[in-house]
């Protein structure tokens, strides 16, 4: 086993480089499927940033009549169950998804 | 106790099959029903029609509108170019275009049983149950034998999904590209394809994401390049008349209406399909059908409330609820569910064993909910066994009703009587010499005469800003057509003002449920 204490700053870039090398070559070979955690946060990120952008359509176009119309209400309950769904999937962990 | 069960199961079996095949039965008289019918039966047919006849003579149908004809198709090309060939045989008529989406809807429903046959450890009769469900549903009904793009696109979805479902994770380049062009194929039916295109490509990317992404390059490019070509040969046309004047109003009460009508006609498979979708997120590896189910069904769904769209929208989430339920059956009764460690203590064969009586009682169930059929003529006695009494033109049966906007108010047979009352317009054409407005193009398409203008189409390019109609203006306000011919009055509102204020309604024709209106130049003028 190599300890990082008897390594040079050089050497532990090195080591580091050739790793992610490696990862990424049997990456490559094998091409990974997405893990249920992956995939939850896929999902959690999409359901935020929806919800976000569905809110700042009021926020950016302030003069509009009405506020939240039904189609908006209906995406963003769409984008909360996305999130909500991906929250739910992050603990299941590296289980294919 | 267990005995009993086994010894239910097939009775009931049967009789959620014979309930499924006569639903079956009911769908193949109506589309031969359709078939021997010459006008238009669904609202747009006719212009379907002509765009065959159009790519028939190598021509485009994304045209200018400002110009005499003022015509132009917001549909892609491929269901018309297949049907083209018949026109060099038969000339113009709906009979070869209504039997090629008939055909097509029972492809699909062949593709449906085959995947769960496949993918569900080799269930024949759960297979054929989950391909009859396609066939009962009344969306599919609705538009499957008619002279629409649809039904081949949902056809050339489902195909593409269950090869892929099966390429994919093979690794078999072959038929993945075929599943891929079958997506191409698909989008080049109707637009509204993309959304499966969706679907297949992020549970390509779930299962292996390098590879999905070189595939879905390669998709995009091709879809781009054909998409390039059929702009440059209309001259920009392509994109205005397809894309741009195909963003329509969204309708939140259809949407809803619709999403209820949907889940109350398929609500004894879409449970199960749902449930099968839980396991899969949860429990299992998502299959192809677990990402396409939601997609279409939440997609297809908020766009069958766009104005024009209609129940039809969710034909393709019809098609994954079929697979979807029937595999989760077949895992149910053959009790091959892969569930982690900590779920091993589930009571899997007690659940199999209420699954001998539940899955024939769902199919039946489901077979109520989605029932229709004529209570006259042959179909009489079976109509007062059931307990049914005709609530469409008094004379057919329909469990969806009319209860939600966008809901298809077809169905029904025809009579001699549409017929008559299709064959008079067409004679009040023939009885004119000039050029004829037709809100319908299959009257002027039998008496001879060029059809003239698309009426949503110039609806939707008015409402985008796209169509001033100066040249159809004056047209009318000249009388230079010797008559019109309106139903819905889909006209852009200038050019309906323009047809009051220069003809006169001189004859009302009721055909099919809807009443024409035969209009001539205004003689006080």
């Amino acid at each position: 086993m190599y300890s990082h204490s008897v390594r040079s700053p050089s050497n532990r870039l090195d080591f580091t480089a050739s790793r992610v090398m490696t990862k990424l070559s049997a990456m490559e070979r094998e091409d990974s499927p997405v893990t249920k955690k992956q995939l939850g946060i896929g999902l959690l990120i999409i359901g935020l940033a929806g919800i976000i952008a569905l809110l700042a359509i009021d926020v950016i176009d302030a003069g509009r009549p009405g506020g939240i119309g039904p189609a908006q209400s209906l995406a963003l309950l769409i984008m909360a169950f996305l999130a909500l769904v991906g929250l739910s999937l992050i603990p299941r962990g590296d289980a294919p998804a | 106790m267990s005995h009993l069960v086994a010894r239910l199961h097939l009775p009931l079996m049967l009789a959620a099959t014979v309930a499924l095949a006569f639903a079956a039965l009911v769908y193949v008289l109506y589309a031969a029903n359709l078939m021997a019918f010459p006008y238009d039966y669904d609202q747009g047919e006719g212009f379907e029609v002509h765009d065959t006849a159009l790519f028939s003579r190598g021509e485009l149908p994304y045209r200018d509108t400002e110009l005499y004809p003022f015509y132009a198709s917001n549909y892609p090309p491929l269901y018309h170019v297949l049907a083209a060939p018949f026109v060099w045989i038969f000339g113009p008529a709906y009979w070869y275009g209504r039997l090629l989406s008939f055909l097509a809807s029972l492809v699909s429903a062949a593709a449906i049983a085959r995947a769960v046959y496949r993918d569900g450890g080799g269930k024949r009769w759960i297979a054929l149950l989950s391909g009859l469900a396609f066939l009962s549903s009344n969306f599919v009904y609705h538009i499957g034998p008619l002279y629409r793009q649809h039904t081949m696109m949902v056809t050339f979805e489902t195909l593409a999904i269950v090869i892929l479902a099966s390429a994919f994770p093979r690794q078999n380049r072959r038929l993945i590209v075929l599943g891929l062009i079958l997506l191409i194929c698909a989008g080049y039916t109707k637009q509204l394809a993309a959304i499966t295109a969706i679907a297949a490509c992020c549970w390509m990317f779930l299962r292996a994401p390098r590879r999905a992404l070189r595939y879905t390059f390669a998709f995009v490019a091709a879809g781009a390049v054909i998409f390039a070509l059929l702009n440059f040969a209309s001259g920009g046309q392509w994109w205005i008349q397809t894309i741009v004047a195909n963003v329509n109003q969204f309708i939140p009460e259809q949407a809803f209406g619709l999403f209820i009508l949907w889940f109350k006609l398929h609500g004894f498979l879409i449970v199960p399909a749902a449930v099968m979708l839980l396991y899969e997120t949860y429990l299992d590896r998502l299959s192809i059908y677990s990402v396409w189910f939601p997609a279409t069904a939440v997609l297809g769904g908020i766009a069958s409330g766009t104005w024009g769209a209609g129940d039809s929208y969710l034909v393709t989430s019809v098609a994954a609820t079929c697979i979807l339920s029937g595999l989760f059956f077949s895992r149910l009764l053959a009790q091959t569910w892969r569930l982690p460690p900590q779920f091993r203590s589930l009571p899997t064969t007690a659940l199999a064993k209420a699954g001998l009586i539940l899955v024939p009682l769902l199919y039946l169930g489901y077979a109520r909910a989605t029932l229709k059929m004529p209570t006259d003529g042959h179909f009489a006695g079976v109509a007062r066994a059931l307990a049914v009494e005709g609530n469409v033109r008094d004379n057919f049966f329909d469990s969806a009703t009319f209860d939600a906007g966008g809901y298809a108010r077809i169905g029904y047979f025809l009579a001699g009587a549409d017929r008559a009352a299709g064959d008079k317009i067409v004679a009040a054409i023939a009885r004119t010499s000039g050029p004829v407005l037709s809100e319908e193009a299959g009257f002027t398409m039998a008496a001879g005469r060029e059809v003239v203008s698309n009426p949503t189409q110039l609806r939707n390019l008015h409402l985008a800003g796209l169509f001033e109609g100066e040249q159809l203006l004056n047209m009318i306000e000249t009388q230079a057509f010797d008559l019109v011919i309106l139903r819905a009055q889909f006209y852009p509102p200038p050019v309906l003002a323009s047809i009051h204020r220069r003809y006169a309604l001189q004859e009302t024709v009721h055909m099919n449920g809807f009443d024409y209106s035969i209009l001539y130049p205004n003689v006080a003028d």
